[in-house]
């Protein structure tokens, strides 16, 4: 028996989609199974994130309603070895067409089958968000350094709280800068963790690479050097229990031996 | 045993209904008294009033009219005030919840708000966007950067003492007061002034202010 992981934020374009496509692809190469679920009815994004958009026959609102069976809908990404699978959004209706008892019913069943079973819930605190709750067991609420999102997430926070998960909401701030962070002009780690009080199971950076490797409709963690899929791998790591520590704000030097003998002779 | 007697004091008459007889007894003697008595006093003296007293019995509302009705057929005799040495265990904790000062240590998180009956000593933290509500004082210790509102509708008596000037608003009664950064004493004491107005002043005035905060601690 698996769990249900729902990832939220209140705000919209946080980085809630890329996060779960990221991070269920991160469980699935360490050999865990996985589903995804797309919530965000009528705006549907994950199903093109990971690329599969072209595949999709039926979706959540046809299992629903019983139009399709559940294994009919799940569709396989067949890079990750059969470990990764999606469950699609209905793009041609909107949030009210699911009830939150429906939804809770198709995950307890995923969850019978599955390791893992993250539940990509949309931007807001309406009914979609209450359809991505009702089933989760655990919540991962994805933040930004920015007064807003923290602000949305804070809200985010206390709606979880109420909904008596088995575990307190667990925190992830997503497009870090580093050199605005170490100039003090965003806010930082500790300052974001303290004030929502909630525990952080992780940081990724900011990187233009999720947005290239989005685009051609790849999770970000496929490629291994990149700072983002750093991020995502560790947070999957934490996920299973192990103990990694955070990755550090101090900006990378570049540059192979030559570049670092050059550094002695510059000026610091 | 009587069942209803009738005592003169200085300031008045009462009734006492002994909280062991049986109601329908009390109301045949009470009936027998006041028959006695309107015999046995003179026409022209002046209007006689009662206080009920009910001992360790509580009378219901059907039995107070039943009283009132019985007295009511003598014109000289009323009954003013029914009083009783017991309280049903309802209002007794209602009134406890009012006069107790609450320890609250809940992270108030955008968008919630707590309302609380009574005083607030307040050691958790109020986040921006979140809300406390108190029926009496707020006492903070804790961080807030929400909105404070003391005196929960009506009570103009309220305070909020303690740091609060990180807050977004001060509320009392019906009144706002918006916190502007940097204007704010680290503690001070918020109260409503004679003009209804929110006002601020130092934590050492609060006891010439409302006296009563400082007699009150010790009971509930």
């Amino acid at each position: 028996m698996g769990k249900s992981i729902v990832i939220t934020s209140g705000k919209g374009g946080v980085g809630k989609t890329t996060t779960t496509a990221n991070l269920g692809a991160a469980l699935a190469l360490m050999g865990k199974k996985v589903c995804l679920v797309d919530l965000d009815i009528g705006l549907r994004n994950l199903d093109v994130i990971l690329g599969l958009d072209n595949r999709i026959i039926y979706d959540i609102v046809d299992v629903a309603k019983g139009r399709a069976k559940l294994p009919q809908a799940l569709i396989k990404d067949k890079r990750f070895e059969d470990k990764l699978f999606l469950l699609p959004a209905a793009q041609n209706t909107d949030k009210s067409a699911l009830e939150p008892t429906e939804a809770k019913a198709i995950v307890d069943e995923l969850r019978s089958e599955f390791d893992y079973v993250l539940l990509d819930c949309p931007a807001g605190i309406e009914q979609g968000f209450a359809n991505a709750v009702a089933g989760a067991d655990e919540a991962i609420v994805v933040s930004t350094p920015e007064i807003s999102a923290v602000r949305d997430a804070d809200r985010v926070v206390g709606l979880l709280e109420q909904q008596s998960l088995d575990e307190p909401p667990m925190l992830i701030i997503n497009r870090i800068k580093k050199k605005m962070v170490n100039d003090g002009q965003m806010m930082d780690v500790d300052e974001i963790t303290r004030h929502l009080s909630i525990k952080l199971i992780g940081i990724v950076f900011d990187d233009d690479n999720v947005i290239g490797f989005s685009n051609k409709g790849e999770p970000v963690i496929l490629d291994e050097k990149s700072e983002a899929s750093k991020g995502y791998r560790n947070i999957a790591r934490r996920l299973e229990g192990e103990t990694v520590p955070l990755m550090t704000l101090k900006e990378q030097e570049r540059g192979g031996f030559f570049h670092k003998m050059g550094s002695w002779f510059r000026r610091k | 045993m009587q069942a209803a007697v009738l005592k003169g004091y200085k300031d008045g008459y009462e009734l006492i209904l002994r909280d062991n007889a049986d109601f329908d007894k009390i109301l045949v003697e009470l009936k027998d008294l006041f028959r006695k008595l309107q015999l046995d006093t003179i026409e022209e003296e002046k209007q006689v009033s009662f206080t009920v007293n009910s001992g360790n019995r509580l009378l219901d509302a059907k039995q107070k009219q039943k009283i009132e009705k019985l007295v009511g057929n003598y014109q000289r005799f009323s009954i003013h005030k029914f009083v009783s040495d017991v309280i049903r265990t309802e209002d007794a904790l209602e009134f406890m919840e009012e006069h107790t000062v609450h320890l609250n240590t809940d992270t108030i998180r955008n968008g919630q708000v707590k309302t609380i009956t009574g005083d607030v000593l307040f050691l958790g933290n109020v986040h921006k966007g979140g809300i406390l509500q108190a029926t009496g004082s707020i006492f903070v210790l804790g961080s807030v950067e929400g909105v404070l509102h003391a005196g929960y509708r009506d009570n103009v008596i309220a305070v909020i003492a303690g740091n609060f000037k990180e807050a977004q608003q001060i509320r009392i009664s019906d009144l706002v007061d918006i916190i502007e950064t940097d204007k704010q004493e680290k503690n001070v004491v918020a109260y409503v002034n004679d003009l209804h107005a929110v006002s601020y002043t130092t934590l050492s005035e609060l006891k010439t202010l409302r006296p009563k905060i400082f007699t009150q601690v010790g009971g509930f």
